[in-house]
């Protein structure tokens, strides 16, 4: 025997037995491992069946496609099939409420200018997408206010909705200049006018913005919708309204209680502490309440507060409230080396909160807060009871018609495919955005 | 030999425990000091008292002869001299390794990407990965996390290195690679104190080594004297467990 030490060599893997994989493996280790699997999963399939099939009989094989009104609907098939034509004739007001006819192509712009607004931030050679985004939570909300409600417009509305108009034009010569040039609107401006130092450039983009402003002034102010009063407003159309402002208030102001909560200056943290819990532990339904009855009984006389504006900041709030703890949540998990760190590369706290601690926090704690939004989309079906005609109100209306009398169960059936079609997509686009955000996070 | 750190009658209190008790100590720019003593004997406090992460109450803290007033504003400057390695290496997980290290450069000193970038490079080439700049954190072995934690700091061209407890997250086969980076930055002339527990790593390369028990420094000495003559009886019985 020398000396020379063993040589180590690793064997080879095995292939696993054929049994435990494939089709017929995965079959055999989830439907059919021991005999009270096998009945659990043959009873599940029967009982899937039976309620699939009478949902699909009553809604496509025995349903009624045309018909003048209820009693002819009632006449082919009685009870057993759905009668869609009431549903069909109502199909509008679902989705628009009250809203003029005429005047429908409004909220149609108003939407698709959101969807445009939205678009830069999934091009991936944009850079200004943190400008982009908050200019979409700030900005839109004002131009697209002129496009849903109109009416004549006082000097600092026209003000404001130039801002929003101003701020979507930049977003698209933003999103085109990056695309193109890499550089951003003004930039890009200040290149072309050739400015000599960072100072010039500054000034020149500046300029350009101004520029931008002016022009969407001299556009909106030509511009002159036909009042809508909110009353009219409903549907879809509503219960997006109400929702999507929820929804873009709530994130901001819940990360700011948040942060207050765990703020060191006794004050702030009172406030915020006092503020959750006291929206926290009332149901949404009595704070819409006592927005809309109590709040006038506390406003000077003739001060009058809009119905759907007392609605938006009831949910706003509750919203708010809720979403601070989530987020509070989110920062807990944050280990305090990360602030450690940050500080220590001489960060302050704004610049450490907003890049270092808020991204990790934020990216944890998004199946909560979209769990969270589809929660307020549902919630805002309790604006029905104090007088909104929101999605469900209106679906509701459509058996109090003379002419579709007593239906009910099908414009319900109707609007509950429309929720579930969106809280579907937002929880899908949840998760495709904890996934894409998740790389490289994981070992 | 210019002061780079002096520590005056610096006392810290955590409620009512005294964690730190007027410890007076002073590192001279370019010496290297190594100091150890058992867990909860207030070293890691002393070092980070040094770049305010923790707030002392009382006594004063000076780093290259600056006095520390205790407001952000004013030590924020005073304190960009000085750059930390943790035990936890806490780098960013959601910023590459190449991120990790302009980050700062570019929030805090508004460097141009482009120059932040060649910075970070420079010292990932320094502590030996640029290769894995492309990557994330976590997709490193814990050594070189480590590694990047230490360039991560020298971006910021600190004049002064706090280490704590460095080696003592990693798994034995990393430790080496990681006081060999350690060894190479106390080549060129940096400041360094050095929270450790390698004694091996004390030996070679610090000019003092500092022993501290219950709040206060025991003793310090050359490491050569350290080792062989120790003074007092506790840092006997601390040198006599862990050696």
């Amino acid at each position: 025997m020398s000396d020379a030490p063993l040589v180590f060599t690793p064997r080879p893997a095995d292939p696993p037995p054929p049994s435990t994989i494939g089709v017929v493996g995965w079959m055999r280790a989830n439907l059919f491992s021991s005999v009270p699997n096998a009945i659990l999963t043959f009873l599940g399939a029967y009982i899937f069946y039976v309620v699939v099939y009478a949902i699909i009989d009553w809604a496509l094989i025995k349903a009624v496609w045309e018909a003048e009104n209820r009693r002819q609907c009632l006449d082919m098939v009685g009870r057993s099939g759905a009668c869609w034509p009431g549903v069909a004739a109502w199909i509008p007001n679902l989705i628009y409420g009250l809203y003029p006819k005429d005047q429908v192509w409004r909220i149609n712009t108003g939407f698709l200018i959101l969807i445009a607004w939205a678009v830069p931030l999934w091009l991936p050679r944009v850079k200004s997408k943190v400008a982009i985004g908050l200019s979409l939570v700030l900005l839109y909300p004002l131009l697209v206010s002129y496009f849903f409600h109109g009416g004549a417009q006082t000097l600092v509305w026209t003000a404001l909705i130039a801002l929003g108009g101003a701020a979507f034009l930049w977003v698209w010569l933003t999103t085109l200049a990056e695309m193109r040039f890499g550089l951003g609107f003004g930039a890009l401006v200040a290149r072309l006018a050739g400015a000599a130092d960072d100072e010039r450039a500054r000034r020149i983009g500046w300029g350009a913005l101004a520029a931008l402003y002016v022009l969407a002034l001299l556009i909106v102010s030509q511009l002159s919708f036909v009042e809508v009063q909110t009353r009219l407003w409903g549907g879809l159309f509503l219960t997006l309204v109400i929702s999507g402002i929820g929804i873009a208030f709530s994130l901001p102001a819940g990360v700011l209680l948040a942060l207050g909560r765990r703020s060191q200056m006794p004050l702030i943290r009172v406030f915020c502490v006092t503020f959750i819990e006291l929206f926290r532990s009332v149901p949404l339904i009595t704070i819409l309440f006592m927005f809309n009855t109590m709040l006038p009984l506390f406003l000077p006389q003739g001060v009058e507060v809009n119905r759907l504006l007392r609605a938006i900041v009831a949910v706003c709030l509750f919203a708010s409230a809720y979403m601070a703890e989530i987020v509070r949540g989110g920062l807990q998990a944050i280990p305090k080396g990360q602030y450690e760190a940050a500080a220590a590369m001489g960060l302050g706290f704004w610049q450490s909160t907003s890049l270092i601690i808020l991204p990790q926090a934020l990216r944890i704690m998004i199946p909560s807060i979209v769990g969270n939004f589809i929660g307020l989309f549902k919630d805002t079906t309790l604006v029905s009871i104090i007088g909104l005609f929101d999605l469900l109100s209106m679906s509701r209306a459509v058996g109090e018609d003379t002419r579709w009398l007593g239906l009910f169960i099908e414009p319900f059936f109707f609007i509950t495919l429309i929720y579930f079609v969106f809280c579907f997509l937002m929880s899908q686009y949840s998760l495709n955005l904890e996934r894409r955000l998740g790389e490289g996070q994981r070992r | 030999m210019k002061p780079a750190i002096e520590l005056i009658g610096v006392s810290k209190w955590y409620g009512s425990f005294q964690a730190l008790k007027g410890l007076d100590l002073t590192v001279a720019e370019g010496e290297r000091v190594v100091v150890c003593g058992p867990s909860g004997s207030g070293k890691s406090t002393m070092i980070r008292c040094i770049n305010q992460l923790e707030r002392h109450q009382k006594g004063d803290i000076r780093i290259h002869g600056r006095a520390l007033s205790g407001e952000a504003k004013t030590d924020a400057p005073i304190l960009r001299e000085t750059g930390m390695v943790f035990q936890s290496f806490n780098l960013f997980p959601h910023m590459t390794v190449l991120e990790n290290c302009t980050f700062a450069l570019t929030w805090v000193k508004q460097m141009p990407q482009r120059e932040a970038e060649a910075t970070a490079m420079a010292h990932l080439e320094r502590v030996r990965i640029p290769e894995q700049a492309r990557k994330y954190p976590l997709q490193l072995s814990g050594g070189q996390q480590q590694r990047v934690a230490i360039a991560r700091a020298l971006c910021m061209a600190p004049r002064i290195m706090l280490f704590d407890e460095p080696t003592s997250a990693l798994d034995p086969e990393m430790i080496k690679e990681v006081l060999d980076t350690m060894v190479e930055l106390a080549g060129t002339g940096m400041t360094m104190v050095v929270v450790t527990h390698e004694m091996g790593f004390a030996r070679t390369v610090a000019n003092r080594v500092v022993f501290m028990d219950q709040g206060e420094i025991v003793e310090q000495a050359e490491p050569e004297l350290f080792f062989s003559a120790p003074r007092y009886d506790r840092t006997r019985m601390f040198l006599s467990q862990i050696l």
